[in-house]
């Protein structure tokens, strides 16, 4: 019994389709265009394909993440949240708290010791401590954003970035580099003022083990390091961190499943329409 | 002498003779004499003429004159008084930085508050925006008053607001509404600002931030109050500065003309 969640994000729209057992069958990834209602059907397609299933054999599919009211063929639209607390559980039964590093925003979310969300925390009006920060300043040094983790972990301490705002963290990155600072240290000080960001915002929380970091910034080992070190121990990130939300839904829609609860008719691909 | 240009003027009795204004371009000290050279030729004056000298600004330690050193906000409350008696509250939108100061009746800083954390409220904002639209930013404000119907910005943050202009123009927004919005969002900051130190009218607004008549607009619809701009709002403090120059000149020669701040200086 497969059950799919797609989780359309500002950046990338993931999806990932599990069995009963909530073992992951396939998933897929791509980017989120301006208009998502084809992209996420796009992405849809190849996660089922790469399943060896059809569409119309999906028993439930949960949509999550900021597009999520743009999938008129999902069964039931939840927040990301929910279904990043769901996915993170299912990998980490000892999860606490979870930082979730986006394209656009940052999250922190507690969970009470039944893995329910107990509280969260939200940035998605600045774009400091979230992954767009890096992306513009990585354009400003001309350094492939994936590099930035590694380059971090290889800098010899770090430059103090006293900027909060990314447009003035551009221009301070310009001026240290005029002033002779070396660019691992730059870019290792830069993630030093991300994790600052997201960890001090996590605090309301309070903060307790075992935190795990997902999301996109989850696959920056620099960001990951500076993370810990704020938060002053080790912390757990998973093996696919873009696809907890998307998981997480699938885990939603089998959820749903074993309640009893049923699609309300039956899928059928050629039904789904891109503008509905 | 400012981060992004750095201005002279030259007040005598009667108010101002001549002023300069020339990007700093990170080399202060040169420029700083080419604006002064330019403000002297313009006065037909010699630099020996002068009979008093205040500098100020973020790049003040590195004038290549000796002069008395005053904080810019103080010579920006100085000149805007003298423009405006009537000013109590004092917005100045600058390349980076915002600063809104409260001014007592007499011309002296009362309170002062500046935004540094966040470049909404500060002239880069406009200036990253209008790059993407390819308007030079002299015709922002005229663009701006031409809008019918303002973009409105998801959040208010710079960066955002940048990728948004993208999405926005690729759906056929008109850059007259974007600008717009734009001044819509700055102005909302900038308000926040104002009320955080209670607004007083009159209100003058100062800085490259006073050359866009939209964006003065948007902060008087926001603040629902009248905005006075100076006619050279990028020199305020420079003028500020000089009638600081003049003050101290006249006190310590007992002169009659001990307080600026008649009719001539509204030419300025």
């Amino acid at each position: 019994m497969p059950f799919a969640g797609m989780d359309i994000g500002s950046t990338m729209t993931k999806v990932a389709i599990t069995d009963e057992q909530g073992k992951i069958l396939s998933s897929h990834i791509g980017p989120t265009g301006a208009e998502h209602r084809h992209l996420a059907l796009k992405v849809m397609d190849e996660t089922v394909s790469k399943a060896g299933l059809s569409f119309g054999e999906l028993d439930f599919i949960v949509a999550t993440g900021y597009g999520r009211i743009n999938v008129p063929f999902a069964d039931r639209q939840i927040t990301e949240i929910t279904c990043h607390a769901r996915g993170i559980r299912s990998l980490f039964p000892s999860a606490r708290i979870i930082i979730d590093i986006g394209g656009q925003d940052s999250k922190g979310i507690k969970l009470d010791a039944d893995g329910k969300v107990a509280n969260f925390v939200m940035n998605d009006k600045c774009a400091a401590g979230t992954g767009r920060f890096l992306e513009v300043i990585s354009e400003t040094l001309g350094i492939n954003l994936a590099d930035m983790g590694d380059l971090a972990l290889s800098a010899n301490g770090f430059v103090q970035i006293s900027n909060t705002c990314t447009v003035f963290a551009e221009h301070e990155v310009t001026s240290r580099l005029a002033e002779g600072a070396g660019v691992a240290e730059i870019v290792a000080g830069l993630h030093e003022a991300i994790a600052s960001r997201v960890v001090n915002m996590t605090r309301h929380l309070g903060i307790e083990k075992d935190v795990v970091v997902t999301g996109g910034g989850a696959k920056n080992k620099g960001l990951v390091r500076a993370i810990a070190g704020k938060v002053g121990f080790p912390v757990l990130t998973p093996p696919e961190p873009f696809i907890t939300g998307a998981l997480g839904a699938a885990l939603v829609g089998k959820d749903f499943y074993d309640r009893g609860i049923r699609p309300a008719k039956e899928r059928k691909r050629e039904d789904v329409k891109f503008f509905a | 002498m400012g981060s992004v240009s750095i201005k002279a003027a030259i007040v005598g009795g009667q108010g101002m003779m001549a002023s300069g204004l020339i990007p700093s371009g990170g080399n202060y000290k040169n420029v700083a004499r080419k604006v002064m050279d330019h403000a002297l030729a313009q006065a037909s004056l010699s630099f020996d003429d002068l009979s008093g000298l205040v500098i100020t600004g973020l790049g003040a330690a590195g004038a290549p004159f000796a002069g008395r050193q005053v904080s810019d906000i103080s010579c920006q409350a100085r000149g805007c008084h003298c423009l405006f008696p009537s000013a109590r509250t004092i917005i100045d939108i600058g390349g980076q930085f915002t600063k809104v100061a409260k001014i007592s009746p007499e011309g002296r800083i009362a309170d002062f508050l500046m935004s540094e954390k966040c470049a909404t409220g500060s002239g880069r904002f406009l200036q990253v925006i209008a790059r993407i639209l390819s308007v030079p930013l002299d015709e922002i404000g005229p663009l701006s008053l031409q809008s019918e119907k303002p973009v409105e910005f998801s959040t208010n943050c710079a960066v955002f607001a940048e990728s948004e202009t993208i999405s926005r123009i690729a759906e056929g927004a008109k850059p007259a509404d974007i600008l717009a919005g734009v001044h819509r969002a700055m102005a909302a900051k900038v308000s926040m600002l104002v009320k955080r130190l209670k607004l007083t009218p009159d209100i003058v607004l100062t800085g490259g931030g006073g050359e866009d008549r939209g964006l003065a607009q948007a902060i008087g619809d926001a603040l629902k109050a009248g905005i006075l701009v100076p006619d050279f709002p990028r020199l305020t403090a420079a003028f500020g500065a000089a009638c600081l120059a003049r003050e101290e000149q006249t006190a310590n020669s007992g002169g009659q003309n001990a307080r600026p701040g008649n009719g001539s200086e509204a030419a300025l």
